[in-house]
């Protein structure tokens, strides 16, 4: 089976095992500091960096192609409307087109902007049990005064592992309803409009049922919705200390560079 | 142990659910309730889970009334409830995760939460799939994770709502002996469904009919009931079988109807007496 993008890879690295909150957090000010940097040392500089971070975690190469690869499309039309349409000298002309230098250069700036955010993600996805990393969020977010949103940080992680558990069933959902329709006489090809009724409205009513079997048995196992613990032991070591003090250097030093 | 007294529930509709029904579980009991669709036992488990609120009369779970919100943690705690559809009772990514979400619930600390999910995971034998997606797994398997997911909360009564109706014979089998075998480690078993067959070592057996007990009793004298052919239910095969054989003349004791093996052992050692 085909895994999916940004899927976690167990491992023991050393960024495995660092705090999932320290990682979200360099993965939080990295993004920042990729749209900050406007040299191509900065770029380089960054590379290296996520070079060395990507060895540390020994993750094998492929999680970081699959991560970019669907994208890869999306980036290179990013980088040729930057090179046609900024104006500048023009090394080129291709009828009315004119690639500029300068817009070479913004293109490929932007292009590698958008990898390296990729690039970043899947580190942490890759690195870091998708729970560990809600619990990580929920912990950072459990001072912000979210009680005027009318929810509460745990709420807010049970839903966002709710929603990454129940995501495959909905898909199953919507495959077993075309199929039930289609048995029936629906046609979805020749009829578009009239099938979305006819798939809508059973696949809606399932997924309401599937939702309140699913709340009746979190509720049976003592779900509350008010504060609950994690089977994820949350502590901030030495490590997550001196990885955040190294990459606070190193925002410093491609800040000024 | 958990007592129902005069409980009456009837749907938002109106349809009644439940009308007047007196209960009592012991501890340690295994007790089978069998009923057709719409005969009020699915509601009867979520009465005696106390995920819902009796209209009339009260359900009383080792002493604490289900209506007084103060005492639900403490009655989860105590009472554990699987479904039929074990898709729909997975919170977790993984099987350890969603074991985990009960304890969790319970503001277990992270090492007692471990301990927790590894002794439902040997109870259920699921430990080779601890990092597997729930879903990956297979019907029984999936099931056997949803009972785990409630044993890890270690509950002293645990409710099966028709958990095999959606597996094949074989994984329902082997459900079926998980929880035989945390009856005989104590615990209070509560096992709803609609086949008499898994119902043949139950301690008690409880028909159910338009949210009355019709029949209540031990199983031999259940089977025996000549109203529970009139109540719409088939005997299970084995019983018919002994009963037709009686007509014959020939006895075969309630013992020997259990298992097919045991039934065929009885016959060669009558066929050899004569």
């Amino acid at each position: 089976m085909q895994e999916p993008v940004f899927s976690y890879v167990p491992g023991a690295s050393i960024i495995h095992r660092l705090d999932p909150r320290t990682k979200v957090t360099a993965v939080m000010l990295l993004g920042i500091l990729t749209f900050r940097i406007d040299n191509f040392a900065g770029i380089v500089a960054l590379f290296a960096f996520f070079f060395v971070l990507a060895l540390l975690s020994g993750l094998p190469v492929k999680v970081f192609l699959r991560a970019v690869k669907p994208m890869m499309l999306f980036i290179f039309f990013i980088f040729l409307t930057q090179m046609f349409f900024t104006d500048g000298r023009p090394f080129a002309s291709y009828w009315i087109l004119q690639p500029s230098l300068e817009g070479l250069e913004k293109g490929l700036k932007l292009a590698a902007r958008f990898i390296f955010l990729l690039l970043f993600a899947a580190l942490l996805t890759a690195s870091t049990d998708p729970s560990a990393i809600t619990c990580g969020v929920e912990r950072m977010v459990r001072p912000l005064p979210l009680r005027w949103l009318g929810i509460s940080s745990f709420e807010l992680a049970t839903m966002m592992n709710i929603s990454i558990a129940f995501f495959p069933l909905l898909f199953e959902r919507v495959e077993r309803t075309k199929a039930a329709q289609t048995a029936r006489g629906m046609d979805f090809v020749k009829n578009p409009l009239r099938s979305i009724p006819a798939l809508a409205i059973p696949l809606l009513r399932g997924i309401i049922r599937d939702a309140e079997e699913l709340a009746l048995a979190m509720e049976g196992r003592g779900y509350q919705g008010s504060r609950r613990t994690s089977i994820h032991e949350l502590s901030m070591h030495k490590n997550d200390w001196r990885a955040l003090f190294m990459l606070a250097l190193f925002i410093l030093f491609i800040l000024i560079l | 142990m958990i007592r129902l007294e005069k409980v009456s529930y009837s749907y938002p509709d109106g349809t009644p659910a439940l009308e007047n029904l007196n209960l009592v579980i012991k501890k340690g009991e295994f007790i089978g309730i069998i009923g057709k669709n719409g005969s009020g036992k699915s509601t009867l488990a979520l009465q005696l889970s106390g995920l819902l609120k009796p209209q009339a009369g009260r359900v009383m779970i080792r002493g604490m009334d289900t209506r007084d919100p103060s005492k639900l943690p403490e009655i989860r705690k105590f009472v554990g409830i699987v479904f039929q559809n074990p898709e729909t009772q997975f919170v977790g990514r993984t099987v350890e995760e969603d074991l985990a979400f009960g304890p969790e619930n319970l503001c277990f600390s992270p090492m007692e939460i471990r301990k927790c999910v590894d002794m439902a995971l040997a109870e259920t034998g699921l430990e080779k799939y601890r990092h597997r997606s729930p879903k990956t797994l297979s019907g029984g398997q999936g099931q056997c994770s949803a009972l785990a997911g409630v044993l890890a909360m270690r509950p002293e009564c645990l409710i099966f709502d028709e958990v095999t109706s959606m597996l094949d014979p074989e994984s329902g089998i082997s459900v079926m002996e998980i929880i035989k075998k945390l009856h005989r480690k104590g615990k209070t078993i509560v096992y709803i469904t609609h086949n008499l067959e898994e119902l043949h070592d139950a301690d008690r057996i409880i028909v159910m009919e338009k949210g009355k007990v019709m029949l209540e009793g031990e199983p031999k004298s259940i089977f025996s009931d000549i109203s529970l052919k009139t109540l719409g239910f088939d005997l299970p095969s084995l019983i018919e079988l002994a009963e037709t054989l009686k007509t014959h003349g020939v006895i075969i004791p309630w013992e020997k109807t259990a298992s097919p093996q045991s039934f065929a052992e009885e016959i060669c050692q009558l066929f050899l007496k004569t």
